[in-house]
């Protein structure tokens, strides 16, 4: 993931930031430092304060309380205008009396830029989106991908320290939305700029980020790489919010050997990964993705075993989903990768799922 | 089928009487009887001879004139206000704004002769003015509003993020789009103020409009001279109304070409 370029330097410092909006409170105690270099998403449900926190960083909205800093200096301040940002809109906002070209001339032209460079720096930007040729086309005749691009060269043809980009994908189909992130990430190695990505969707997430800020109804739940917030959830939000995953419900209680041991229908588990307080007996919850278990009888003593029934299989070309009962009664979900003529078990089979125990994460309802 | 006859029908209805006149203004005879029995221009000729019709038409046009201007400044600036007030903000807009035209014209003419007098005010091309610009500014309003719920603010904010300040953003962004609502509205309150009559015979006082000297002419006798007035006010807004739309046209196609060659 780490590409060589995002550096230890912050950039935007936001601490102990709050937003309200009369009496909804829309971010409660945000504190975030942003890299230089770094490709950091802002993922969350819609509605979860994603999009307040990027129009703060970009100025359009002001923090209750707290501060933020770009670059060392506090903005608070600044008009939109006066700060080192530039954002791409969710719906682009492309000004649609201009062309393509004019566009993307836009921000240099305001600032005074000299036509000669204004022309070649907007040729060059244009040039790395792909969009030279439809220079002098208007924004109405071109298609979603295309002002997707224009959008992305209208604020990095400004030279920002931070691009600020607004669920830029949402409205494109799923074919382009992949193409594009792939231009997005080589845009901005191309660029070296710092990338603030809002988004509700996952996949986005984890493709393109460095690392991903979790946010639930204005709190940041978590901030880590994309595959330690995978593999690692620190919460049983960030369990569910990324990917799919099984939850067995169940009593902790602190095992003799210092692990965690997870009383279930299922008998129990021992666990040693997971945040849940030790000691005392509580309610906590396993979570396991279903990519993570196999039909298999269990080999060694660092896996665990559960029989089920299977109720439904459901095939989707390179992976089967298998939907399974257990004899405690808990339902979950199976991933299996399909190969050619790979034998697998079939509805109302019974049969022994296994998973490494080190793939089971314990978490806190 | 059906639909076809009632939309000729409709259109038959409403352009009828245009074609009426229109005819009529070529009639050789004083008569307003069909078959017409010869063509000619002498009620065309006659208007050229009546100095008071000439001082009354100039009237007219330097109202709607100034009306247009008074209206088109108030308006940018209420539609300005109108894009940035919420929901309930707008509706309270609307409905102190379009007040004024639900009222039927006779009240709003006394009210407004009524005023003038509280003020001390002398009735003159000015109060006639005043009048068509409260009558104007709601049907600008009505005619803005549909367009403008069209207009997106975040072009604003891309601008300003983009590194404009506000009155560059009103200069380079709001305004070239708000434009072409403008000049349309601007040439519907000409015509508003061009052909008004009720609420200006309250408030001319000894001022003669070009509508108020056709009906005092009327008053008199009916002369087809009125056919080739109205005749002549008809091609004049419809000459007003293609220099809107062609000066639309020949902006877009002349910046496209600004483009081609740049």
């Amino acid at each position: 993931m780490n590409r060589g370029i995002s550096s230890e330097t912050p950039l935007i410092e936001m601490s102990n930031g709050q937003k309200k909006f009369g009496l909804f409170q829309a971010l409660t105690n945000i504190d975030l430092t942003i890299n230089e270099g770094e490709i950091v998403t802002l993922l969350g449900p819609s509605g979860c304060g994603k999009t307040t926190l990027m129009r703060i960083i970009a100025g359009f909205e002001a923090l209750s309380s707290g501060s933020l800093k770009i670059d060392g200096k506090d903005v608070a301040a600044l008009p939109p205008e006066k700060r080192p940002v530039n954002m791409v809109f969710q719906r682009y906002a492309l000004f649609p009396h201009l062309d393509v070209f004019d566009n993307v001339a836009y921000g240099l032209k305001v600032k005074g830029v000299a036509r000669e460079e204004r022309r070649s720096r907007v040729q060059a930007m244009l040039k790395t989106v792909q969009m030279e040729s439809l220079a002098h086309r208007f924004i109405g005749e071109l298609s979603g991908g295309q002002c997707q691009r224009v959008a992305l060269a209208r604020a990095l043809v400004n030279g920002p320290r931070v691009l600020l980009l607004d669920e830029p994908l949402a409205a494109l189909d799923l074919k382009i939305r992949q193409h594009m992130l792939a231009e997005m990430k080589r845009i901005q190695m191309e660029t070296g700029a710092t990338f603030v990505y809002v988004t509700h969707d996952q996949d986005e997430a984890m493709i393109l980020s460095d690392r991903v800020v979790l946010i639930d109804r204005g709190r940041i739940v978590q901030v880590d790489k994309p595959q330690d917030m995978y593999f690692r959830p620190r919460t049983l939000f960030a369990a569910k919010f990324l990917g799919e995953t099984n939850l067995f419900e169940g009593k902790a209680g602190a095992s003799s050997d210092g692990q965690i041991l997870l009383q279930t229908p299922d008998g129990p588990f021992d666990i040693t990964a997971g945040a849940v307080p030790m000691g005392g007996a509580h309610t906590a919850v396993m979570s396991v993705r279903p990519e993570a278990m196999s039909f298999r009888r269990c080999a060694s003593q660092d896996d665990h075993e559960l029989e089920a029934e299977i109720d439904d299989v459901i095939f989707s070309g390179s992976r089967s989903f298998f939907h399974l009962v257990s004899r405690g009664g808990q339902k979950f979900r199976v991933q299996v990768q399909n190969l050619p003529g790979a034998e697998l078990p079939g509805t109302g089979d019974m049969v022994h799922v296994c998973w490494r125990k080190d793939s089971a994460i314990i978490l806190q309802p | 089928m059906l639909l076809k006859a009632v939309v000729y029908a409709v259109l038959a209805y409403l352009l009828i009487p245009l074609v009426v006149i229109v005819l009529f203004s070529f009639n050789a005879e004083q008569s307003f009887s069909f078959p017409i029995n010869g063509y000619s221009f002498r009620w065309y000729a006659l208007i050229f001879q009546d100095p008071q019709l000439g001082q009354a038409l100039v009237k007219s046009l330097m109202i709607a004139t100034a009306t247009a201007i008074v209206t088109l400044v108030l308006g940018t600036a209420a539609s300005l206000a109108w894009l940035r007030l919420g929901r309930f903000g707008r509706s309270v807009l609307e409905i102190l704004c379009i007040t004024p035209i639900a009222l039927p014209g006779l009240f709003l003419g006394v009210s407004l002769l009524v005023l003038a007098a509280q003020l001390g005010v002398r009735l003159s091309m000015v109060t006639i003015v005043v009048s068509h610009v409260v009558l104007s500014v709601p049907m600008l309003m009505i005619a803005m509003r549909a367009r403008l719920a069209l207009f997106d603010r975040t072009l604003e904010e891309a601008s300003r993020d983009l590194g404009a300040s506000q009155i560059g953003t009103f200069r380079r962004i709001t305004l070239p789009l708000i434009a072409p609502t403008l000049i349309s509205c601007a040439i519907l309150s000409f015509a508003l103020s061009f052909d008004e009559f009720v609420v200006t015979s309250f408030v001319a006082g000894t001022e003669t409009t070009l509508p108020m000297y056709i009906w005092s002419m009327m008053r008199r006798t009916v002369t087809p001279l009125i056919n080739s007035i109205s005749t002549l006010a008809l091609l004049f807004s419809v000459m007003i109304m293609a220099i809107g739309f062609v000066v639309g046209r020949f902006k877009r196609a002349s910046a496209l070409s600004d483009r081609a060659s740049s």
